[in-house]
């Protein structure tokens, strides 16, 4: 079973997306509120996190900080992240692959399909 | 659609109306920038936060099959989320929000 981790500071998007992953991909999700609570979810959970979703726009650490922040803690560093932004303007799209993370997902996001999504983007076959 | 799309169609349904109070409180404020913005009026907090709620829907509406509330709410984010918009592009505002709440709340 996958097990992914959720961060995204509002409470909407990360219910629904934790109840789509489990409801149609059966995955493991944890989830967090902040990039601060995040990391130490991150940190908790390595055994077998299979990636980590993370929303770019929060209050405090935001998305990006959050990510270059886990790529310099040897411990979670290759933990696949995928960005989860509602920018969807091209200079927002450029800035946010070039920051190397596995892949960037827009919101808003369709439920039925979000896991086939993440699957897709990490070449995932199961 | 699979026994695992519908189950997760009914939750989605329980979400959106369990968080339908906060959405009407959202389009409250979007409402109050938008009379402030018509009166010459709108104040910096005032735009940055109708900024954050219109970024805030435009994420998320589409995720509850509003997707035309989420391009609304894209136009509203995209004409406010700089400091001293001007008046001609604040013009538009107050329709704008009308058409989110007709987009989101028909029954309203």
């Amino acid at each position: 079973m996958r097990r992914i981790l959720i961060i995204d500071d509002e409470d909407d998007i990360r219910e629904v997306a934790a109840l789509s992953l489990e409801t149609i991909a059966g995955w493991e999700i944890i989830t967090a509120g902040s990039g601060a609570d995040g990391i130490r979810a991150a940190v908790d959970f390595k055994p077998g996190l299979d990636a980590v979703l993370l929303d770019v726009m929060m209050p405090g650490m935001d998305g990006p900080s959050t990510f270059r922040l886990m790529q310099q803690n040897p411990a979670i560093a290759g933990i696949p992240v995928l960005l989860l932004t509602a920018k969807v303007q091209g200079v927002d799209r450029r800035r946010f692959a070039g920051l190397g993370v596995a892949a960037v997902l827009f919101k808003p996001f369709n439920p039925l399909t979000l896991a086939s999504q993440i699957s897709e983007a990490l070449g995932w076959k199961d | 659609m699979s026994e695992a799309e519908d189950k997760t169609a009914a939750l989605l349904q329980q979400v959106w109306l369990r968080n339908r109070p906060m959405v009407e409180e959202r389009l409250g404020r979007l409402d109050r920038a938008a009379a402030a913005a018509a009166a010459g009026t709108l104040a910096e907090e005032l735009r940055k936060e109708a900024a954050e709620i219109a970024h805030k829907f435009a994420g998320s509406l589409g995720m509850f099959g509003y997707d035309h509330g989420s391009r609304v709410a894209r136009k509203i984010e995209l004409l406010i989320d700089y400091p001293a918009p001007d008046a001609a592009r604040l013009s538009a505002l107050t329709g704008l929000t009308v058409e989110l709440r007709k987009a989101i709340l028909p029954d309203a």
